[in-house]
């Protein structure tokens, strides 16, 4: 089967792009084969992930090595098990700084502390000293991102990093992400089902759906005028607190497609309110709907009249 | 957006607050070891042994090779406090320099099988496929066969008829490890298996670790604790075999002071001087004991599942 098809897409130096979608989209799938880590028996079949102009793909196993954390650094779901319970937390940063060559046993260990100061975790002095299970969520995900910084990458993969904290640390741990990304001037591709993280982070967004981009382009024109019907009513099935409070939630009814045997024609359309004949059979490529700004459907949610009366 | 400054600490005195004191694996599995009563008598046995086999180097009563110290098949008496010997040889000497053969045997061996098996084992579960099934065939292969026939032709070839080792501890020692490492190979197989999965060591190898760092870092002090344990319980297993080879006149050549040699040595007066076996089948039976128990309240103390 097919996790992950024909995705492509670009990120500029100092840029942050959001990937949305529903749980099973294809979002971790991309992040991962970016560090060319997809799971067992998962594997890259086709394709090119370029970075400046090398290529990811066909990288010999010491250079993917130096690359990943180096080069491109990731930031996990779930920091509770992400660092290992029995070394300190200051021993595991200076590690990540260790397995690369930029600096030596004895500056890595002399940044460790700084790093956790940095990353806002209070009296990192003493705190080095501390195991992992000493930490809180958010004190851990803080030192994740310590991890993750260590090495000033350019490209840092922050896939889900809020979805297990609460609610009151998610705030300041995007905050985190967003200025230190901005001094490092490292772009960030930020993974999430979190809308209203997308919309205060990030400059661009992509939607994916069972393994596909159907929608991509500035996010401030995915979230005033989308074109794909799923990336419409992702959009209305959030409550808005800013404008229009009297419009209804719109639920996406069904699930997505099993993708060992996916549907055939557009992958959304057993779920679409706005289908039409030749989504059954065909599958609309991404097309341009304006520029900079791409959707994959025959519809386009910009030809349909009152899209809200629609069943 | 700047670094932010640590913030400023109050000038107030923190010592009045006692910090809850960190734990640590072997501090945790300390705390609770120190409950239960068996492992802290076996361990107090083991310490004697030590210090017994340590003492023993520069001091015994009488050497332990000197014969005719008294009238052969002494029984116990004030002067010696186990008896003597059919050669006339202080016997509680010759425990005394048991200790220390039995010592050497025991640890030399937990750290020769641990140093054979948990490579083995860490490879086995970390890399999988063929790596694996290599060394997962030599480990089936190597149950099937018997390893008490093996470690006799052992100390034979390595020691009678090549001379590559002097027959000793030593031989005995890689005998035992050539032919028992594969109980640590397999639990660190299994311990590698589940832990290669766990999220920090995906996290770390994103974070680019090598292999090296990732199994030596990351899994294998992880999978600690199980190891402790089975390399507590190889040192009576390879105790015993020291002592049933000497039993058998194979292994620690005499006047050694072993104690599987000195029961055959007295096992033919043992209806008339039953002292000469019973002083080091006892010492025997108490230090194989000692070392289970301690081996059992290690596997309770490291198993967080059974922490109370």
């Amino acid at each position: 089967m097919t996790a992950v098809d024909g995705v492509s897409f670009n990120v500029d130096r100092g840029e942050v792009v959001g990937i949305v979608g529903e749980s099973g989209s294809g979002k971790t799938m991309t992040a991962l084969s970016i560090l060319r880590l997809v799971p067992e028996p998962g594997q890259i079949t086709n394709g090119r992930i370029l970075y400046g102009d090398r290529d990811v793909v066909h990288m010999s196993d010491e250079e993917i090595r130096e690359f990943r954390g180096n080069e491109v650094a990731m930031i996990f779901q779930d920091p509770m098990t992400s660092l290992n319970p029995v070394l300190r937390v200051g021993f595991q940063v200076e590690e990540a700084m260790a397995a690369h060559q930029r600096f030596t046993r004895t500056q890595a260990r002399e940044r460790v502390a700084p790093l956790l100061t940095r990353v806002r975790i209070p009296a990192a002095e003493q705190r080095v000293r501390d195991y992992p299970h000493q930490f809180s969520g958010g004190m851990r995900q803080r030192a994740m991102i310590a991890m993750g910084v260590s090495n000033e990458p350019s490209l840092l993969i922050a896939d889900e990093p809020t979805t297990a904290l609460d609610v009151t640390v998610q705030a300041s741990i995007i905050e985190l992400v967003r200025d230190l990304s901005g001094e490092l001037g490292a772009s960030v591709i930020l993974i999430t089902h979190n809308m209203a993280l997308i919309a205060s982070l990030c400059q661009r967004v992509i939607v994916m759906y069972a393994g596909r981009i159907v929608e991509q382009g500035p996010t401030r024109a995915i979230f005033k005028n989308p074109q794909h019907p799923y990336t419409w009513s992702l959009l209305r099935s959030i409550p808005r607190v800013d404008e229009r409070t009297k419009e209804k939630l719109i639920s996406i009814r069904g699930l997505p497609p099993d993708l060992s045997k996916p549907p055939p024609g557009c992958k959304f359309h057993p779920r679409c309110r706005f289908r039409v004949d030749r989504c059954f059979t065909e599958e609309p490529s991404l097309e341009e709907v304006e520029p900079g700004h791409l959707a994959r459907c025959w519809v386009l949610m910009r030809n349909v009249e009152a899209p809200e009366a629609a069943q | 957006m700047a670094a932010v400054a640590p913030l400023p600490q109050p000038d107030r005195d923190v010592a009045a607050y006692e910090m809850p004191e960190q734990a640590t694996l072997l501090g945790d599995a300390w705390r609770r070891i120190r409950r239960n009563r068996l492992a802290l008598v076996g361990g107090a046995i083991i310490v004697l042994l030590f210090v017994t086999a340590l003492v023993s180097i520069v001091w015994t009563p009488y050497p332990v090779w000197l014969q005719a110290v008294g009238p052969t098949y002494q029984p116990p008496s004030p002067h010696h406090p186990l008896g003597l010997d059919q050669a006339g040889r202080d016997i509680l000497s010759r425990i005394m320099g048991g200790a220390l053969i039995t010592a050497e045997v025991g640890v030399g061996s937990a750290i020769i099988v641990s140093l054979i098996g948990i490579p083995l084992g860490l490879m086995a579960g970390f890399y999988r496929g063929a790596v694996d099934t290599t060394i997962s065939f030599f480990i089936n292969i190597w149950y099937g066969i018997p390893d008490l026939l093996v470690a006799l032709i052992l100390v034979f070839v390595l020691s009678d008829a090549l001379h590559l080792i002097p027959r000793g501890v030593f031989v005995i020692i890689v005998a035992f490890s050539l032919t028992r490492w594969m109980d640590v190979a397999r639990l660190v197989r299994g311990q590698a298996l589940a832990l290669r999965e766990r999220e920090f060591v995906e996290a770390a190898r994103m974070s680019g670790a090598r292999d090296f760092a990732l199994l030596f870092r990351h899994i294998f002090p992880n999978a600690l604790g199980p190891i402790i344990v089975q390399a507590t319980f190889a040192i009576p297993a390879a105790v015993l075999f020291e002592a049933f080879l000497s039993f058998l006149g194979l292994g620690l050549p005499s006047p050694t002071p072993s104690w599987g040699a000195m029961a055959a040595d007295g096992y033919h007066g043992m209806d008339f001087a039953p002292h000469i076996v019973l002083a080091p089948t006892i010492a025997l039976s108490v230090t194989l004991m000692a070392f289970n128990w301690v081996g059992d309240g290690l596997r309770d103390a490291f198993d967080p599942r059974m922490r109370r």
